[in-house]
């Protein structure tokens, strides 16, 4: 059964002709934005800051996240993990002591691996970035050893300004949500670490030209 | 004397009371009258009793106001007009909001034209999102492929089709801008659009007569208009939507980016933003100093287009 209130609506007509000639009621806010100067002014002012973890409609995160490992702009952030990723984690399951069988030789040995990373001849090797004993983790060039949910650290070595822009929002990508908890891409949710750079390819769409 | 006024106001309270629903039922016996003449005059006669609620909807939602004049009840009904007649006319479920702006809530958005790439997702996922005519092929979003030294769109090519990115050009998305001091909304003679106070320009479609004077008047050519009745495939139709958003749009009406409004008042990302693979697109709170977009404008090298114009845009280019 459906409610239909025409009153409303004979009322509103009523109203609008009423009110035509009285817009100028908006004129202010209408014309001139909000009012109270330009955007700069407004952001120098701002006096308070919506708390973006107050909005409750963006915390509804299915991926599994980690805390990051160092300070963001506002005290700790979350990184996509990236174990979970990793379709042959653990690697010791098969980089132990056990003979393994040769029929499957091609896949054990990661030859779909193609290694474009680094400039010119100075490619890197798989053990500058992995563990040569252990193979569960990644290590740094100072020898600490350094989690896959945790490459930033290890990338952030040579990639230190790209890093600094991904730790202030600049480089990278927040996840779905711009409020709510500040959980963004790890540097591997978008650069293959194998072969970092991205791929030329044919855009999603085009655009039909411009009417002038 | 104060009794008195008390004792004629009771008095009316109670007639009011009294009246209600005789009044009512007049009003509606008129409305279904009026509805069934008009429904008749469409259909060529023989209206069904379906057909007779379609049309005294119609009839409410052409009387209704502008969206800004509303209460918010009059805001809920007629988005409950409006998710009923999705129903009656293209028999589709949809969920309509009127989420109001979060207070404390200026939202911007920067573009790295160092990292587009010029895949266009970003184009995509918004026509997507925003139930876009797909007739016309309208958009919100355009990218232009620029030739090095020139930040000016209009030396682009907007309209590439071939590999990307190409060596030695890069790529910059153009889209309403929402500009604080924005011309469009000067130059709306019906004030059909406007800004809210989260900082999004948006358009009340229902009072929008089609005049196309913010078109001319917006110098980024971020207004779009129907000039045919807008086509979205049955089962491509995003359902989740917002009455200043991506509702569906009609013939002879303007519409334009509103960051999202149907997302973005719920905090999730703009779709551009969420489909970008280069993360080139940065959405967030002005007003936040901890936000992306802040450390943006802190941290790199920043333009606006046209600044000169005065405009004072909220979306801002910057490279690493």
């Amino acid at each position: 059964m459906k409610k239909i209130i025409l009153s409303s609506s004979l009322f509103s007509l009523v109203l609008g002709i009423m009110l035509l000639p009285g817009q100028c009621v908006w004129a202010g806010q209408g014309a001139a934005g909000h009012g109270a100067g330009s955007v700069l002014e407004m952001i120098k002012d701002a006096q308070h800051s919506l708390d973006p973890m107050r909005v409750e409609s963006a915390h509804q995160l299915s991926m599994k996240t980690v805390d990051a490992q160092m300070p963001g702009p506002d005290g700790t952030f979350k990184v996509l993990a990236r174990k979970d990723q990793i379709t042959r984690y653990r690697c010791s399951v098969c980089h132990n002591d056990k003979p393994v069988q040769v029929q499957n030789g091609a896949l054990y040995t990661h030859s779909d691996i193609v290694i474009n990373h680094g400039k010119g001849e100075n490619k890197l090797a798989c053990v500058d970035c992995h563990d040569n004993k252990d193979r569960d983790s990644l290590v740094d060039k100072q020898g600490r050893k350094i989690d896959y949910d945790h490459s930033y650290q290890l990338c952030g070595q040579c990639h230190f300004r790209q890093k600094r822009d991904w730790v202030g929002g600049a480089h990278g990508k927040r996840e779905a949500y711009w409020a709510g908890e500040r959980v963004v891409n790890n540097c591997t949710s978008c650069h293959n670490p194998h072969s970092p750079a991205f791929k030329t390819k044919m855009p999603e769409t085009y655009s039909l030209p411009l009417d002038e | 004397m104060g009794s008195g006024n008390k004792k004629k106001e009771q008095m009316k309270k109670d007639n009011m009371l009294a009246g209600k629903t005789t009044r009512r039922d007049f009003m509606k016996n008129i409305s279904i009258a009026a509805a069934a003449g008009s429904a008749g005059l469409v259909t060529g006669g023989c209206a069904g009793s379906a057909t007779s609620e379609e049309a005294a909807l119609k009839w409410e939602e052409y009387f209704k106001k502008n969206y800004r004049l509303m209460t918010p009840e009059e805001k809920d009904e007629t988005v409950a007009r409006l998710v009923r007649l999705a129903k009656l006319q293209d028999n589709r479920d949809i969920q309509m909001s009127d989420q109001e702006p979060h207070e404390n809530v200026l939202f911007g958005y920067a573009f790295n034209i160092s990292r587009c790439k010029g895949y266009m997702d970003c184009v995509e996922a918004c026509v997507q999102e925003n139930n876009l005519d797909r007739n016309s092929k309208t958009q919100y979003i355009r990218i232009f492929e620029m030739d090095p030294g020139k930040l000016d769109p209009t030396t682009g090519d907007g309209k590439f089709h071939h590999e990307v990115p190409v060596e030695g050009k890069f790529y910059m998305g153009v889209q309403c801008f929402h500009c604080e001091n924005a011309p469009c909304i000067k130059a709306c003679p019906t004030k059909a659009t406007w800004m809210e106070p989260d900082g999004i320009v948006v358009v009340d479609y229902d009072w929008c007569i089609g005049c196309r004077y913010c078109l001319a008047a917006c110098p980024y050519w971020g207004r779009r208009f129907n000039w045919g009745d807008p086509h979205v495939p049955h089962d491509e139709v995003n359902v989740d939507q917002h009455y200043l958003g991506n509702r569906m749009r009609m013939k002879g009406v303007m519409e334009k980016c509103t960051f999202c409004v149907q997302r973005t008042r719920k905090g999730k990302l703009p779709a551009c933003a969420n489909a970008c693979p280069t993360g080139s697109r940065v959405f967030g709170n002005l007003l936040d100093p901890n936000s992306e977009i802040r450390f943006v404008l802190a941290n790199k090298k920043v333009f606006r287009f046209k600044e000169e114009l005065g405009t004072d845009p909220k979306f801002w280019y910057f490279m690493d």
